[in-house]
């Protein structure tokens, strides 16, 4: 009885209690990752099927947890369901959509990028200097806050075309040339 | 009405609560409703609760999603819990099913905890369940996490061999119409509907009802055995998002059947539940779920017994993140049953009416060493029963994700069964002299089990295995009072018992469009009297497991109307029941001729025109080759 009186306490008071929007910082990378597949076009060859999954892959050791799985769960675009893939080694990407470089790959991003070349393929990744060094979006903490840059050369020369509703909201860079 | 139940309607209008995964979607969902501009507004923190993936779990999970449940054509939720290679499931008769993980399998198997949406279903009359009253909309199921072996610490008792966790989808999921018709052989027959909407801004409900009607298996001698049986249920969901990211949701189901018996009259079944839970993220290091629910069962076996049981329960769980490295969980329970059998000339629950309590309280916390890489989990839960007093179930276990591919876990973890009604106060017949007299003096079976476990994902493969060894003290016996006299017996813990085996299975993705899924398990179990017991049955009352089963599974979709679906099963003879091993087959042709409809016609049980899974060749039931087909409309 007195463990439910307690409780009834807790619940209360706990309803009472005010709080400020904050979320965790990979559940709002992996909210960005998801919408960024409504602002981006890939050439026809990269979906020859209307009902084809739009790929979400991670490569590399992963940060995200369940909070991509569970963002993506019962969500369509069009016709397409959502499908998250993890690899560990570049030969594992087939079909990709988005690609999410994990920052243990830091090292290995310019390797990266150039194994996968002009393939239609979405690159995001929040390691340092991601877009100057050739990747198409790069989270940047800025505080307690997250900013996108965005390598739209890099995007073009991969046919990969972002919309200007994103462009809008992001810092433009370039990969500069030597 | 008492106050205790007044005070008890009040939690359970107030307040509600998920698993904490659930909690993590809402903030997700909330989140997915932000424009971009909001999105980079947002404070996050870094460092905060993370969901673990089922990769990196440190015990032997295994997940039956919706599309494994659609593809396999189950009709029924022992059918869909097929589908999990690391449970021990045989269909007894028309409606009775023996499920059980790492053996100890059995009608009134004990050792295994069953959760559907977080409201456990098995019977504090003898900690097993009745499986025939456990039924959901399996369309609107999300998934279902089968966890073999311990889970003591975080789910509490009964948890000793394992945990199935039936998660049904939320309402804004089950938008709609559905309607599923079909019927066939064995499965008479079939039909359902649900509908789904928005309720207000922040609301979505659904509401459902099916009905089923079941063929008889055969006795045998070949003729129809008496346990045809039909049953209806009906149900709702309620889910609010609140905007503050205050969470409530509010389900119920009712059922109502009959199953004929070889006895006169009818076996009656009728039972409901209504579910509060609430979840309220204080921050993204901290969140608080509370859940509360009623649960009411009634069943009338003519000649046997009867029983009306009512249960309260209520759960509190916080989660929080201290400092870097620390993942802490701790929460409370208590849970009130009020149990009132109707006692018959052949068996006697003594005395015939109880309520009875249990407090539970736990703590875990999950400690982040080497970056990320290395998690050390310890916890235990403490619980007060009335039978034996404080139980106490510690763990500890290690997760060690020494690549984004390779998982390997350990754990140690002690569990307990606590004695039921069944082990203390069941007399036969149902007036003196007993045969069998109750069990006094029955304490708490007790469980040490040590597990490791590794995780690997190549490609489009995916690889599990778990192996464990279990050492069980005061098992369940059956013990003369008057040696050498015969008569009578009580229940006593006279036995001990060790069992150990392993747990693999292979996924693979040969195509997009075509999966193929392989799981094999390996147990023995050996259980011995103790010493001045005068148990003789070296637990052949306590375990019906067959030592190996293999499962094939492939899952084929040829464009996008059809889809091609096989279950292939092999079991092990169940050597102390003389039941002979065998394999069956199941398959299923699925035909979406238009995105709306979808057209299936399903066999199981295949491969023979009959056969047993389970008895001793006495008591034996045939199941008899089912083949159905399917209507199914979404609108």
């Amino acid at each position: 009885m007195a463990l439910l009186k307690a409780a009834f306490t807790v619940l209360t008071s706990a309803l009472l209690l005010v709080q400020t929007p904050r979320a965790s910082e990979y559940q709002v990378k992996a909210v960005f990752l998801f919408n960024f597949a409504q602002f981006v076009e890939w050439p026809a060859v990269a979906a020859p099927d209307p009902q084809m999954p739009v790929i979400i892959g991670i490569l590399g050791e992963d940060p995200l947890g369940t909070f991509l799985d569970e963002t993506v769960r019962g969500e369509r675009l069009g016709l397409r369901p959502f499908e998250i893939r993890r690899y560990r080694e570049l030969t594992d990407i087939t079909a990709c959509n988005i690609l999410f470089i994990s920052r243990s790959e830091s090292e290995r991003v310019a390797e990266i990028l150039a194994a996968l070349g002009k393939r239609p393929i979405l690159t995001v990744s929040d390691g340092d200097d991601f877009a100057k060094r050739g990747g198409m979006i790069q989270f940047v903490n800025d505080k307690n806050r997250i900013r996108l840059r965005i390598n739209l050369e890099a995007a073009q020369a991969a046919n990969v075309t972002i919309s200007s509703k994103l462009l809008r909201v992001a810092e433009i860079v370039r990969t500069p040339r030597p | 009405m008492s106050p205790r139940r007044t005070l008890f309607l009040l939690v359970v209008l107030a307040v509600s609560a998920p698993p904490a995964r659930a909690q993590q979607r809402d903030s997700i969902e909330a989140l997915k409703h932000l424009t971009l501009d909001q999105l980079m507004n947002i404070d996050v923190m870094s460092v905060s609760l993370r969901p673990q993936r089922l990769f990196e779990t440190p015990s032997a999970i295994q997940v039956i999603t919706q599309d494994d449940i659609r593809a396999s054509g189950a009709t029924s939720l022992p059918e869909a819990l097929r589908l999990a290679s690391n449970l021990q499931v045989a269909q007894v008769d028309a409606r009775q099913w023996a499920i059980s993980a790492r053996g100890f399998n059995g009608t009134t198997a004990n050792k295994l905890l069953v959760l559907i949406d977080g409201r456990t279903v098995y019977t504090p009359l003898f900690s097993g369940v009745f499986w025939d009253v456990q039924d959901v909309l399996l369309s609107d199921v999300d998934r279902i996490e089968v966890i073999s072996g311990p889970g003591a610490t975080l789910w509490g008792a009964n948890a000793v061999n394992g945990v199935i966790n039936v998660i049904t989808k939320d309402a804004k999921d089950t938008g709609g119409l559905l309607v599923t018709g079909g019927g066939g052989t064995e499965l008479r027959g079939l039909g359902s509907a649900r509908y789904g909407g928005g309720l207000g801004a922040h609301g979505n409900y659904r509401i459902y009802g099916k009905a089923f009607s079941r063929d008889p298996t055969l006795l045998s001698n070949g003729q129809a055995a008496p346990d045809g049986w039909h049953m209806g249920q009906g149900g709702f969901r309620l889910d609010w998002d609140a905007p503050d990211s205050n969470r409530l949701s509010l389900h119920g189901d009712w059922y109502d059947g009959r199953i004929a018996q070889a006895s006169p009259g009818h076996i009656g079944v009728s039972g409901g539940n209504v579910m509060a839970k609430w979840a309220h993220p204080f921050s993204a290091r901290s969140n608080l779920t509370v859940q509360a629910y009623y649960d009411r069962t009634h069943r009338d076996i003519p000649g046997t017994f009867g029983e009306d049981l009512d249960i309260y329960d209520i759960d509190l769980q916080h989660r929080t993140v201290v400092g870097t490295r620390h993942d802490v969980v701790w929460g409370f329970g208590y849970r009130l049953i009020n149990d009132r059998v109707v006692n018959t000339a052949a068996l006697a629950f003594l005395p015939p009416h109880v309520a009875r309590q249990w407090f539970s309280a736990f703590a875990q916390d999950e400690i982040a060493l080497a970056s990320d890489r290395l998690h050390v989990t310890l916890g235990t839960k403490i619980e007060h029963n009335d039978y034996t007093g404080f139980e106490i179930q510690p763990s500890g276990r290690v997760n060690w994700t020494f690549s984004p591919s390779r998982t390997l876990w350990a754990g140690i973890s002690r569990a307990v069964r606590t004695p039921s009604r069944i082990d203390r106060e069941l007399y036969a017949p149902g007036q003196p002299p007993y045969f069998l007299a109750g069990g006094p003096g029955f304490r708490s079976e007790t469980e040490l089990a040590y597990e490791l476990g590794y995780r690997h994902q190549e490609g489009a493969l995916v690889l599990a295995f778990a192996g464990f060894y279990s050492r069980y003290r005061g098992l369940r016996s059956l013990e003369q009072v008057n040696p050498p006299k015969p008569t009578p017996i009580v229940i006593a813990n006279g036995q001990d018992g060790e069992s150990y085996g392993g747990e693999a299975t292979a996924s693979y993705r040969i195509t997009d469009d075509w999966q193929v899924h392989a799981g094999y398990t390996e147990l023995r179990i050996h259980i011995w009297p103790n010493p001045g017991s005068t148990d003789t049955s070296r637990g052949t009352a306590e375990s019906h497991t067959p030592n190996r089963q293999l499962s094939l599974r492939s899952s084929l979709r040829l464009g996008a109307q059809w889809s091609v679906d096989g279950g292939f099963r092999y079991l092990a003879e169940i050597a102390n029941q003389q039941l002979p091993a065998y394999a069956e087959l199941d398959a299923r042709l699925s035909w979406r001729p238009v995105a709306a409809l979808e057209l299936s016609v399903a066999g199981r049980n295949l491969l023979h025109e009959h056969h047993a899974e389970f008895g001793t060749p006495a008591a034996r039931r045939d199941i008899e080759r089912g083949v159905y087909g399917m209507a199914q409309w979404h609108y």
